[in-house]
């Protein structure tokens, strides 16, 4: 039913997505919803994150592209700007967001994101403090979380 | 050469406030209805490019540079009298560079460059080389503003409405390709500099070098310092992709001027260190010419640069506008982001650079200002405008959608 009348924008993006793939990205889209896909992002190398293999969720909804895509980490992390529900704080999924964005171009927002924690516009607000407090010992744990919860297994 | 531009305009207005009222006018009286008025944009299909005369001199070169020029002109004429803070936009809106007369160039006034998109701005370089230039001459705009003078405004809210509108399309006959511009020296004296370009001429015409060149009310030029040197005209036949050389001996010396006078235009007036008017002569007035004889140019373009040192020491031109002068209406050259891969008929689906960033679907064909980023089809043009007010490439307030029709067909 409601791949029906899927936009063409986003049988293309669909496509592409799947025959073109971003280095560390995969997103497949939902058998009974076209809308919904199923996304793995990899950790970022030389990230706290690296080795783990992220599973997200990302849906269009029916404003897309007027309207952002919704994404939620599926994955445990220990990140400043992602919370205990796997609800991200990205610029882009909100106000941010332009209809000349995609969803390749989200899922390498949120790689980058991995790689670049932003604690001054946190999320989780322990996450972030502790990353202004003790950076190292943050990363540690991020590293750790990623070992526990994103080993792929 | 069946260049013929002839048009229709369309141009459908909406209130933004009230996205399900729409009101769509298809003819010029729709300009009385809101307060300010502005210009509509017509289109035609491209014209032929004529080939290189056999009868061109010899710098004609048989394969002329892969460049496309495709300019946005500013909207208006210039006012026909000189003071610049006389004549300016109702609103402060894409015309605003002019506030200050275009003598004047505050930090805010955008030319040609936005370095934050530059994929599309190198897309056209790899085409056959054509010009569009895209101007206004709609719907009596361009009559109405040298005698409605606004007072400057400082920054109002954008407008509460967005015009839609076709763009019209405005032949060039001759054009200096802004980038091939360049100042060397003298080959016979070494402290003289002379300038070398390349031209694209549709028709034959002459151009004019001048050094610190002032404009006069008249849109006559006259050099600020004529001791120094004396404006040089050229004589060229048609031909694209002319090769342009200062005769040696009539160059300047450059050291003569302050780098810092050299590098930016005098600030408040029409002064600029280094100016090239390019002027087409028509062809019946071509055997009544004189040389010293200002032809009667229909159709002139005027390049406006300054002069900067690198740092190897050698001057460089940079060019800060370029002004296409047809029929008395003047306007500003500007490239359109995005224009060059946007044609219909070579439009392929799957070719991420032609089609229009919400639909994906459809061929780009509508451009937005002022930031010029052409980017969407003219249907998501209208749902956009329901949506939002921000350019989907750079998040800029839209304040006008301009529909162009790119033709590549080689005819």
């Amino acid at each position: 039913m409601a791949n029906s009348n899927l936009p063409r924008r986003i049988i293309k993006e669909t496509q592409r997505l799947l025959s073109e793939p971003a280095p560390g990205i995969s997103a497949s889209p939902s058998e009974d919803n076209m809308r919904y896909f199923n996304v793995m992002i990899l950790g970022p190398t030389q990230s706290p994150y690296e080795g783990g293999v992220f599973k997200l969720e990302l849906f269009l909804p029916e404003e897309y592209p007027m309207a952002a895509p919704k994404v939620r980490f599926l994955t445990k992390i220990y990140h400043p700007n992602i919370d205990k529900l796997g609800r991200i704080c990205l610029d882009i999924l909100k106000d941010k967001w332009s209809p000349a964005l995609q969803i390749r171009t989200v899922l390498l927002s949120i790689q980058a994101l991995l790689s670049a924690p932003n604690p001054d516009d946190p999320l989780s607000e322990n996450i972030a403090k502790h990353w202004k407090t003790n950076e190292t010992e943050a990363v540690e744990t991020a590293k750790e979380w990623t070992r526990l919860y994103a080993s792929g297994a | 050469m069946g260049a013929s531009w002839s048009s229709t305009s369309t141009s459908s207005r909406r209130r933004n406030e009230n996205p399900n009222t729409q009101n769509h006018n298809h003819n010029n009286s729709s300009n009385t209805q809101q307060q300010p008025i502005y210009p509509s944009y017509r289109i035609q299909s491209h014209p032929p490019i004529p080939p290189p005369s056999s009868s061109s001199p010899p710098p004609t070169q048989p394969q002329p540079q892969p460049q496309q020029n495709y300019m946005y002109p500013a909207n208006q004429p210039y006012p026909s009298h000189q003071n610049p803070y006389t004549v300016h936009p109702p609103q402060p809106y894409y015309y605003q560079p002019y506030a200050g007369g275009y003598g004047a160039f505050g930090p805010g006034a955008p030319l040609m460059v936005r370095p934050g998109y530059s994929p599309y701005q190198h897309q056209h370089q790899h085409q056959h080389q054509h010009q569009h230039y895209y101007g206004n001459q709609g719907n009596g705009w361009v009559g109405m503003r040298p005698f409605q003078p606004v007072p400057v405004q400082p920054q109002l809210p954008p407008p509460p409405f967005v015009d839609h509108q076709s763009a019209k399309k405005i032949r060039n006959d001759v054009n200096v390709l802004k980038d091939s511009i360049r100042v060397e020296v003298d080959g016979e004296n070494s402290e003289c500099h002379v300038v070398s370009f390349t031209l694209d001429a549709m028709v034959d015409g002459s151009i004019t070098i001048f050094y610190f060149a002032k404009e006069g009310a008249d849109h006559m030029f006259s050099p600020l310092y004529p001791d120094a040197h004396t404006p040089v005209k050229l004589q060229f036949q048609k031909g694209l992709g002319q090769k342009i050389l200062q005769p040696s001996g009539t160059g300047i010396d450059l050291n003569f001027f302050a780098v810092d006078d050299l590098s930016k235009p005098s600030p408040g007036e029409d002064i600029f260190p280094l100016v090239i008017v390019a002027e087409a002569w028509s062809e019946t007035s071509l055997t009544e010419e004189q040389d010293n004889q200002r032809p009667p140019t229909s159709n002139a373009q005027i390049t406006q640069a300054v002069l900067e040192k690198n740092s190897a020491g050698l001057f460089q031109v940079k060019v800060i506008k370029q002004i296409l002068s047809v029929d008395g209406v003047r306007y500003e050259l500007r490239e359109i982001y995005g224009i060059g891969n946007s044609d219909k008929e070579s439009f392929d689906d799957n070719d991420p650079g032609k089609e229009c960033v919400i639909c994906m679907s459809e061929p780009k064909d509508t451009a937005i200002l002022p930031c010029r980023h052409m980017c969407i089809c003219s249907e998501c043009a209208k749902e956009l405008r329901l949506q939002t007010n921000k350019c989907p490439i750079c998040r800029q307030p839209i304040e006008e959608l301009i529909g162009i029709k790119v033709s590549n067909s080689s005819q």
